[in-house]
């Protein structure tokens, strides 16, 4: 809890450049300020793992899905990126957040993690892929979901309900392949 | 010089105390993945009408040392229900449990338990689980249908991981789960304080299950459930019109 506060505070001091904006009042909140830019973020630590299963897991199901998953969260990034820049947002939540790496949704895909799979083979690495990916996209459904309950821009919760509805197959489906 | 600092502490104060509000806290960590979990059961849709666990399978933290698959209280009491047809995974006598981690905290110890039996702990001294993290253990003499409990312990916190493992042990690896009855002790249920019973009525309470229509009071005034969910505090009926309709 006390880390999601400080990662929060992070995020919210510094992703907003100038501490003393008050909540926006322009459509959009702070919620969904902090979802795109979290989401962002997720999406180009999740993308590492899904190069890399999409072109060396063993089993096709993986392989596929790997493919599936970077077609979408290619189009999301768009939507998401277009969104933040018309607001005048900065993409990425700021880098002084790095500070909290391993404390909770974001950085928790460590450098160390792409190195253990990057090392590993056959049905080891199929084994690691599906462990990074399965936690790394259960973070991505806690930001979606924030989302959903706290954002404002009608257009950003929706997006935010088709990602949590479609990372939702993609862990019912590497669950029963892991099962 | 205080002013300006306070400005920006009231604005992630108002800004943290709203999200919390609006949104269940995203305790995230681990759990085990195969084989699979209660809670990995309800994630992946091979076990229905599991609640809120859905999303988080990996958010059944507690403080340490409960026997019970939530890990105590009423969060994710769905959990603790032994009635609930959780398919039970065909293993031989030595099982690895593999666990998923949405957060890699410093680990004092795992501990796997069926009934009162610890069959195995392993020390990780405060040390962070790498990409992922595997135990080999024996089921000593289990046989049979049996629900398996996993605690990952937490080195800087109070609190412990919980996972629930149905298994259905037998001798030879791959083979299909024997077609005579489990032994006639019923299945090991994880010791039970029974989760309290979800109040269909009364007071409003924090982590409580509530189910559509359940009736409570909070400020002298009295409000249905309108959607089903497990309460948190900053959820009090009046704050949430979207769960709670005044009547």
């Amino acid at each position: 809890m006390w880390r999601l506060f400080a990662l929060l505070a992070v995020l919210v001091v510094a992703g907003c450049g100038e501490p003393a904006a008050p909540v926006a009042t322009t459509g959009f909140n702070d919620v969904d300020v902090m979802f795109l830019q979290m989401g962002l973020e997720q999406i180009k630590e999740g993308d590492q793992v899904a190069a890399l299963a999409e072109r060396r897991a063993t089993a096709s199901e993986i392989r596929a899905l790997a493919t599936e998953l970077r077609d979408q969260w290619r189009a999301e990034s768009g939507i998401m990126q277009r969104w933040l820049l018309g607001w005048r947002r900065p993409l990425a939540p700021d880098p002084d957040a790095s500070a909290h790496a391993g404390h909770g949704d974001l950085h928790s895909l460590r450098p160390s993690d792409i190195a253990e799979l990057r090392a590993a083979r056959g049905a080891d690495f199929d084994r690691t892929a599906l462990s990074l990916l399965l936690g790394h996209l259960h973070n991505c459904v806690a930001t979606t979901r924030m989302e959903s309950a706290g954002g404002a821009y009608p257009p950003a919760k929706s997006l935010a309900e088709s990602m949590t509805a479609a990372r939702k197959q993609q862990i019912r489906k590497m669950l029963v392949l892991v099962a | 010089m205080r002013r300006r600092i306070a400005l920006p502490l009231l604005t992630v104060a108002a800004v943290v105390t709203s999200f919390f509000v609006a949104v269940a806290p995203a305790s995230a960590h681990g759990y085990i993945s195969s084989p699979p979990s209660r809670q990995a059961n309800c994630a992946s849709g091979a076990v229905a009408n599991c609640g809120d666990i859905i999303y988080e399978p990996q958010s059944v933290e507690a403080p340490k040392g409960s026997m019970q698959c939530n890990g105590g209280g009423t969060r994710f009491a769905v959990l603790n229900d032994n009635g609930k047809n959780w398919p039970a995974a065909s293993v031989g006598t030595t099982v690895t449990f593999n666990w998923v981690f949405t957060a890699r905290h410093a680990t004092s110890t795992w501990e796997y338990f069926i009934g009162n039996t610890l069959l195995a702990s392993f020390n990780d001294g405060g040390a962070q689980p790498g990409a992922t993290k595997a135990h080999t253990i024996s089921m000593g003499a289990f046989r049979g249908r049996q629900t398996l409990l996993a605690r990952w312990n937490i080195a800087d916190t109070a609190n412990a991981f919980y996972s629930c493992v149905d298994l259905n042990i037998g001798g030879g690896g791959g083979t299909p789960p024997p077609t005579t009855p489990p032994p006639t002790n019923p299945p090991t249920t994880p010791p039970t304080n029974p989760p309290t019973s979800p109040p269909a009525g009364g007071t409003w309470a924090a982590y409580t299950s509530y189910a559509v229509g359940s009736v409570v009071t909070y400020g002298g005034a009295s409000y249905r459930c309108r959607q089903a969910h497990t309460s948190l505090p900053g959820w009090e009926p009046p704050n949430v019109p979207a769960l709670w309709e005044r009547t």
